[in-house]
């Protein structure tokens, strides 16, 4: 394994970065639970993973990338699970705790709940994480001219629930 | 000049090379609709940004910091212990062997979520280490019992267990592996529960997650009943038969817990 991985520093980036890691997560399960798990799972895995650790990739688009795709695999195995559990398992995710969050949202996140789950992701990476288009289009694995297109409609989308003002060109 | 919405975007967001900025540029002076429209994107950032800056002052779950932390002072020689990557390996293992039972879904299922949390717990244990805890990693770095929660698991029937010991054993049975594994829940805070597996001269943990309101008025509850979801479907998956009575239980005890071959 690539020592350098686990140096010291490592361990004090990947702490500083829990917080974006958490918020990004969120915009991604929209659960808050899930987001932490998926944060966990991540962390895991990267350790276990440094090594494929581009040398100058940032570690935030790492570790975002690493989320994201702990989470595709989690909504597999629950897609398998939900053919034979649905009944029981719709129930207990569905907690009051959830639903008085969303409840609670501020009106711009609770807008970004409505976007489809491609354009959220744009809109979460560039616009609240600061990520470039390359590196948005890197995470979610699609050529930049669909990161862009996909960032575009995200926009006008939240224009218009936001405040009426897409019908404005 | 014509100026398509998407270069509206890129240049609002920084995207753009330095001739194609000065195009837009030029071609915004003067153009009170084009300068709207760069400032309504920008505006939708700076509005994303204050709704979403508030997460980042949250207090981060101990579990998430333990983790992290972990990261730093893991082993470097690449046995760093990852029970997601194990189970998975199992799970892969097991869906081969046997995909008509319908548990093996529900078993699947457990590898994200589930084994985040164990994982979580099982970290935090695994720092106990210094302090004498129950639960240590061996050279492989896989989590197995040690002291009281290992003497319990080789020694304690569930016939002779009381309320108050410090270590309540569940259920025994043997897993499709052919281990004998038994479920256990300890006292404190956390209450944690788990399975463990005699395999070899360890009792290796299977999984492990925080029990539900563990201690009630001093007493330890049975465990069983109490015990969570998500660790009972995780006994159902590995289960193989029936979970071992009282006889079959002090029998598999004088036997040292080496499952016998089948």
């Amino acid at each position: 394994m690539n020592t350098s991985g686990t140096s010291q520093n490592f361990h004090e980036e990947l702490v500083a970065l829990l917080p974006r890691l958490r918020r990004f997560a969120r915009n991604l399960t929209r659960n808050p639970h899930d987001a932490d798990d998926m944060v966990q799972i991540a962390i895991e895995r990267a350790i276990t993973r440094t090594d494929q650790r581009q040398p100058d990739a940032r570690l935030d688009g790492w570790m975002f990338k690493i989320v994201r795709n702990a989470w595709i695999d989690e909504m597999r195995s629950r897609g398998r699970r939900n053919k034979i559990f649905a009944p029981e398992e719709a129930g207990e995710r569905i907690g009051s705790e959830a639903i008085q969050q969303e409840v609670t949202l501020m009106s711009v996140q609770a807008a970004m709940l409505r976007l489809p789950e491609e354009q959220r992701m744009a809109v979460s990476l560039v616009l609240i994480e600061g990520l470039s288009y390359k590196e948005a289009a890197e995470i979610l694995e699609v050529p930049i001219g669909t990161l862009t297109s996909r960032l575009a409609r995200g926009r006008e989308t939240l224009q218009v629930i936001l405040g009426g003002e897409g019908e404005i060109k | 000049m014509n100026i398509s919405d998407e270069t509206i975007m890129a240049y609002s967001d920084g995207e753009l090379s330095a001739e194609e900025r000065a195009a837009v540029e030029r071609a915004i002076q003067g153009n009170p609709e084009l300068e709207m429209r760069v400032a309504r994107h920008r505006g939708l950032r700076d509005r994303l940004k204050l709704a979403y800056s508030a997460e980042l002052s949250e207090p981060v779950p101990d579990r998430l910091l333990a983790a992290a932390r972990r990261a730093a002072s893991a082993p470097t020689d690449g046995k760093v212990v990852n029970l997601n990557d194990a189970r998975q390996a199992a799970q892969d293992d097991s869906r081969a062997a046997n995909d008509e039972s319908p548990y093996k879904t529900g078993w699947r299922s457990l590898g994200g979520i589930a084994a985040g949390i164990l994982l979580g717990l099982g970290v935090g244990y695994g720092m106990w280490q210094q302090g004498g805890g129950p639960i240590t990693r061996d050279a492989s770095g896989a989590l197995v019992a040690t002291g009281r929660l290992k003497s319990a698991l080789t020694a304690q029937l569930t016939a002779d267990q009381t309320p108050t010991s410090r270590v309540h054993i569940g259920i025994s049975f043997r897993s499709k592996a052919g281990d004998f594994c038994r479920s256990f829940a300890l006292s404190g805070a956390a209450a944690p529960v788990g399975v463990a597996c005699h395999h070899g001269a360890e009792w290796q943990i299977q999984s492990l997650m925080k029990g539900e309101a563990g201690e009630v008025g001093g007493q330890y509850r049975t465990a069983g009943t109490e015990m969570p979801p998500l660790l009972l479907k995780s006994i159902e998956a590995e289960i193989s038969g029936e979970p071992l009575d009282q006889a079959a239980e002090a029998v598999a005890r004088q036997q040292g817990w080496q499952a016998p071959a089948r």
